[in-house]
């Protein structure tokens, strides 16, 4: 089973990290579930591959109760992060999924009725969990053309799926990142090759820098945090990527 | 990565078997297509031939009949493999779903989830159930055509080899005649062959 950490705590309203599962296969890439929840409703951010469905649905359970997860919330269409879908929808039929309108008509593969989904336009849109507003942020070619991330204002956690990703050794599994010289050698590769598109990066940089941001949080490895996540935006900045190797 | 570990085994192989069969029946069909314009073609002849060969122009007769109902029984093998694909590949999913599914873990104190979860995973035996239920169904009906086809085969056999010997009367006609009715026993071997190959197939032999 996963375990979860609060990662953010302000009355009901909670961001709860869902990472790390020993049990996980070797050949599965280990991801980062977030689960925001707002007056007794829960909004599931990337909520993971089909066959890890167990362990994130058993740490979940263990803290929220799952059928009051009325949202999920896909940065894109890869099956790392939505595969699973067909099984959420079965404790809660009329779940939203908020996705690229570029992935709405490619996610019903994984399960779903059109009313399921929500398509999200290429600006971007504001959601509301119970009243709290979270801004679905454009990061499209990041690395997937339909790309979003998810900005909370209130708790100033931006969710940014893939950006930020870091796949870590065994021996550097902390929550956060501890030090960020030796944290980002292991995104490093992964930038250059998953991400495509300069001009994309470039806005996305601005437009996030001008964001108030505390937690920078990833789909896969370390959460960014304090002076780590501008760090972070500006050897983003700098990085030469749409390489095949070096 | 151990390629034997991947042996398929059940829905798996009954799929794998379900393909075999169905390519079985795709030639047959194909040989029974060919029948059914070698009937036509032995009509035609027969009808050149005129009075030296009625016999054979009776039998003609019959056995463009026959290839008619053994398309048919193909026809019907045909939707009945379908539907045994249809079923097979709805139980692969839900056995999975349901695995997955068996594998959540909830604390004992959270009784409403658990319940939610068991409902789930019920849900989902009954649903493996009914899909069990049908295959075993189809399997059973497919059974009974195949036997089927296999007597009219034998008696597509009977009117080959009858043809055989009504050729021998065909006076100026026996020539083409016997070799139009040669033609038509092989074609009915091979059938007979490859329905009793469809006989043995593991998934028909089955218990369920
Ligand atoms: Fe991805
Ligand atoms: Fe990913």
């Amino acid at each position: 089973m996963k375990t979860t950490q609060i990662i953010h705590e302000d009355g009901d309203h909670q961001w709860l990290a869902i990472v790390r599962d020993p049990a996980r296969p070797a050949h599965l890439i280990d991801t980062n579930e977030y689960l925001v929840t707002h007056g007794g409703q829960g909004m599931l951010l990337d909520p993971g591959g089909v066959e890890i469905f167990p362990a994130v649905f058993s740490a979940v359970a263990a803290r929220f109760d799952p059928a009051a997860i009325g949202e999920v919330f896909a940065s894109h269409q890869d099956p790392d992060v939505i595969s699973s879908l067909a099984l959420w929808l079965e404790f809660n039929p009329a779940l939203r999924c908020h996705v690229s309108w570029m992935w709405s008509a490619f996610i019903p593969h994984f399960g779903g009725q059109p009313s399921n989904f929500n398509a999200l336009p290429d600006e971007g849109a504001t959601l509301s969990l119970a009243g709290l507003p979270l801004q679905a942020v454009p990061a499209h070619y990041l690395h997937s053309s339909g790309n979003f991330n998810l900005y909370d204002r209130q708790a100033r956690i931006l969710y940014s799926g893939d950006i930020g990703a870091a796949l870590l050794p065994a021996d550097a599994q902390g929550l956060y990142v501890e030090d960020f010289a030796s944290h980002i050698r292991h995104a490093e590769g992964f930038h250059r090759r998953w991400m495509g598109s300069t001009e994309a990066k470039r806005s996305w940089c601005e437009r996030v820098a001008a964001l108030d941001i505390d937690l920078l949080c990833p789909q896969h490895g370390a959460i960014y945090r304090g002076e780590d996540v501008h760090r972070f935006i500006d050897w983003f900045d700098g990085l030469q990527i749409g390489v095949l190797r070096g | 990565m151990g390629a034997a570990a991947a042996e398929p085994a059940g829905p798996a192989l009954d799929l794998l078997h379900i393909v075999r069969i169905n390519e079985e029946i795709k030639r047959v069909v194909a040989v029974a297509f060919r029948i059914n314009i070698m009937a036509l073609n032995a009509i035609f002849l027969a009808k050149r031939a005129g009075s030296a060969a009625r016999g054979f122009g009776v039998l003609s007769n019959e056995l463009r009949n026959f290839s008619g109902q053994l398309r048919e029984t193909m026809q019907s093998l045909d939707s009945l493999i379908h539907a045994a694909v249809g079923e097979v590949s709805s139980l692969l999913l839900e056995s999975r779903y349901a695995g997955i599914l068996s594998r959540v873990e909830v604390a004992a104190d959270r009784g409403r989830v658990r319940s939610r979860v068991s409902a789930a995973l019920a849900a989902r035996e009954a649903r493996l159930g009914a899909h069990r239920t049908r295959l075993a169904g189809l399997r059973r009906e497919l059974r009974s055509t195949i036997d089927d086809a296999a007597q009219l085969v034998d008696l597509g056999g009977v009117l080959a080899k009858s043809a055989k010997i009504e050729a021998a009367y065909g006076a100026a006609f026996a020539g083409p005649l016997a070799q139009v009715s040669g033609e038509f026993d092989g074609i009915v071997r091979e059938i007979h062959d490859s329905l009793g190959a469809l006989q043995k197939s593991g998934f028909l032999r089955t218990r369920s």
